[in-house]
């Protein structure tokens, strides 16, 4: 016992040290043993810092003098053509991902649409993440009907069912063309159609959760009703949540691309993945890389998520957790802490 | 003496979609404090009921209290508001639950739940915060006057995080030696390891251990433990009595005792109260009970306990079965089962809890018959 406790005055930064450390090695060990969502690790980890650099090395460079970014091309820039009717090029060494109808280099504007449609892909599912959850969270919690809970639940999730009963990409649609073209009329209208789902999601979750033994057991040894709610309702439905928001992500990139592929998203000046497979689809058949490249892009990036999102389920269920660490561990070492618990 | 716990007429139904069942019929009975209660009773008589209702943990609706008064040291619980009832849970009402398996929250270790148990207490005696006061006799925790505001602003407000990290981690320290403590109390070797533990990492009697620890490290005065060993296979189930029992001993804590079995309410209790349909039949101190049921129920339960492996030919058992809760029958409601019925019992109300007469005066030998005194003197 005395090793655990922090005597000396030193300590408490060592120990501190040493427990981030320990975390590290178990996250490692955890990828380690779960090949699929390593590979998903990796290429989120690949997008962000991608993303990071494109963005962030022209604005650094910038405060010095000319920025200079990491893109081989402006994504506007016109290419000159070879043949000035047909300026489509297919990948070369020059151009990865050749260039389009009139000459812009497909590579850089594949790349600079990326930090733009990763912030749009995080802030809209985490306002539903957000709204979602806290709506849903009441909704399920204090249901008792009759009570001032009740009413506001039974209200939260009539008005959930209203936005619901509308398909979502078509109330979505209605409101970005009611506030006019661009990129944030397109975000607050996946932004106002997002929610619902997470609301059901939460609630449901809630109520599955709430009935359980040990929350019964939290009662009766005077836990409030607030704590019960924040520390053994929402840390036990934050697995379904969490694995949903990331695979989340991946589904308004693409509803956001459907809302600029139909024309209404952002405009064709700017760089992003629906837009671009719009306005080239027309050279479907014969430039079929420029529609490829961005739709390739969503894939990936969608892939990229879904399989973190999957492994993280098994990262926060102490259950599969320790299963997970203790697989990965060297096999002759004794799991002495499961032998522990059975004498 | 003031009798701990006194709960007086009271009566529960459940209103769900098929009727009204209902679940407690004018319960009455006292405990005085340090006693060990048993309640016994077939399944679906109302005993889990009974012990939920008392600390109000039943959701309402479907539960609703028609009337009577739950008078815990003093204070009617049924007229406290509701969201004071926390501060009467765990502190002054402890509860150890039937399954130990799902008790406890599979997302934390061990020594999170049972440090949240200890730093409840912790912070209620303090006297920090509000705590569960009754109105006159009672002396809850220290008698230091609080500070509204101070109060106030040391529950809700948090320190700013220099000045909390050092005095938390000291806190959790000292919060992580109390667990450990009460993880020795229920005789869990190696507590250490087992407190850096997920639930799903140890054993069923182990849970069941942690959870009595968990109740007890609140120091309750009054403590229901509803049916603690019924999910426990035999083995883990007598450890765990034999555990129990030695408890009593130590932590000198009023126990409301749950149970279908016999024979554990004969070991454990100093009172039984004998339910049946929702009410209680019979109530008095265990031997006597037990060597000279009152209420015929009582007597056909007693009867229908396999006695000694004995080859004896077949286990006598009540005819009929459990009436339906929300069509009980007239009058006394074990009546269409009963072998001593006569016309008498029939029309309502029924017989209500009266002393036995015969029985040793003063002994609280009490049962809803109206032939008790018949049922008392039979061998």
């Amino acid at each position: 016992m005395d090793e655990r406790r922090p005597s000396s005055w030193s300590s408490t930064s060592r120990t501190r040290l040493r427990k981030a450390a320990r975390a590290a090695r178990s996250l490692y060990r955890i990828l380690r043993a779960n090949p699929l969502t390593f590979v998903g690790f990796i290429m989120v980890m690949f997008i962000a810092i991608l993303s990071v650099l494109i963005v962030g090395v022209p604005f650094i460079t910038g405060l010095f003098g000319t920025p200079v970014g990491i893109l081989p091309h402006d994504p506007n820039e016109l290419l000159p053509c070879a043949v000035p009717t047909e300026c489509a090029a297919p990948p070369s060494l020059q151009n990865w991902f050749g260039t389009d109808n009139i000459g812009r280099d497909m590579f850089s504007r594949v790349l600079a649409a990326l930090p733009l449609d990763l912030v749009i892909g995080f802030t809209v599912a985490g306002f539903a993440l957000l709204v979602g959850t806290g709506l849903g969270l009441v909704a399920g919690f204090w249901d008792t009907p009759g009570t001032v809970g009740g009413t506001l639940s039974v209200a939260i999730m009539r008005v959930t069912d209203i936005f619901l009963a509308f398909p979502s990409l078509v109330l979505a649609l209605a409101i970005a063309a009611s506030l006019g073209r661009g990129t944030v009329p397109a975000l607050i209208a996946i932004m106002v159609t997002w929610w619902p789902f997470y609301v059901r999601l939460v609630r449901g979750e809630v109520l599955a959760v709430k009935h359980l033994p040990y929350v019964a057991a939290a009662r009766a040894a005077g836990v409030s009703g607030l704590q019960i709610l924040s520390r053994h309702v929402l840390r036990n439905i934050l697995e379904p949540l969490i694995v949903y928001y990331t695979m989340d992500v991946g589904t308004v990139i693409v509803t956001f691309s459907t809302i600029s592929f139909i024309g209404i998203g952002v405009p064709p000046t700017i760089p992003e993945w629906g837009s671009m497979v719009e306005s080239y689809e027309k050279l479907l058949l014969t430039a079929p890389w420029t529609v490829l490249a961005p739709g390739a892009a969503i894939f990936l990036t969608v892939l990229a998520f879904s399989l973190l999102g999957d492994g993280l389920r098994d990262i926060l269920d102490p259950r599969s957790r320790r299963a997970l660490v203790q697989t990965a561990t060297a096999p002759g070492l004794p799991a002495v802490k499961a032998s522990a618990a059975e004498a | 003496m003031e009798p701990l716990l006194r709960v007086e007429h009271l009566s529960l139904d459940y209103e769900v979609g098929a009727g009204t069942f209902h679940a407690l019929r004018d319960v009455s009975f006292e405990m005085m404090p340090g006693r060990v209660v048993g309640i016994v009773g077939e399944t679906g008589c109302g005993k889990s009921t009974l012990g939920q209702a008392i600390p109000r943990l039943l959701p309402e609706p479907p539960a609703r209290i028609r009337e009577g008064r739950v008078v815990f040291q003093g204070t009617d619980l049924l007229s406290v508001p509701k969201w004071k009832m926390p501060l009467v849970r765990g502190t002054s009402i402890g509860m150890i639950f039937q399954e130990p398996i799902n008790s406890l929250n599979p997302a934390y270790r061990v020594s999170d739940q049972l440090m949240e148990a200890v730093r409840i207490r912790k912070f209620r005696e303090s006297g920090e915060t509000e705590v569960f006061r009754p109105a006159e006799g009672f002396d809850y925790s220290k008698d230091r006057p609080v500070d509204p505001k101070e109060a106030m602003g040391r529950t809700f407000l948090p320190s700013p995080p220099a000045a909390r990290s050092a005095g938390a981690r000291r806190g959790s320290e000292e919060l992580r030696i109390d667990a450990l403590e009460y993880l020795r109390l229920v005789r869990i070797n190696d507590p250490e390891t087992i407190l850096d533990l997920f639930p799903h990492e140890l054993s069923g009697g182990m849970r069941q251990r942690i959870m009595i620890a968990m109740a007890l490290s609140e120091k309750p005065t009054l403590l229901i433990a509803d049916e603690p060993t019924s999910a426990l296979d035999i083995t883990i189930q007598a450890q765990v009595l034999t555990l129990m029992k030695e408890l009593m001993d130590e932590v000198h804590t009023s126990i409301l005792f749950i149970s279908h079995d016999l024979g554990v309410i004969a070991e454990m209790a100093d009172d039984i109260g004998v339910m049946y349909a929702g009410s209680i039949v019979e109530f008095g101190p265990v031997g006597e009970v037990f060597d000279r049921p009152a209420h015929p129920y009582t007597k056909a339960l007693l009867k229908s306990v396999p006695n000694r492996y004995k080859e004896d030919g077949v286990l006598p058992s009540l005819p009929g079965s459990v009436p339906n809760l929300s069509r009980l029958p007239s009058g006394c409601p074990f009546h269409p089962r009963c072998v001593f019925a006569r016309p008498p019992c029939e029309p309502d109300p029924g017989p209500s809890l009266e002393p036995v007469k015969g029985a040793p005066v003063g002994g609280g030998h009490r049962a809803a018959c109206y032939y008790s005194d018949e049922v008392f003197r039979l061998p």
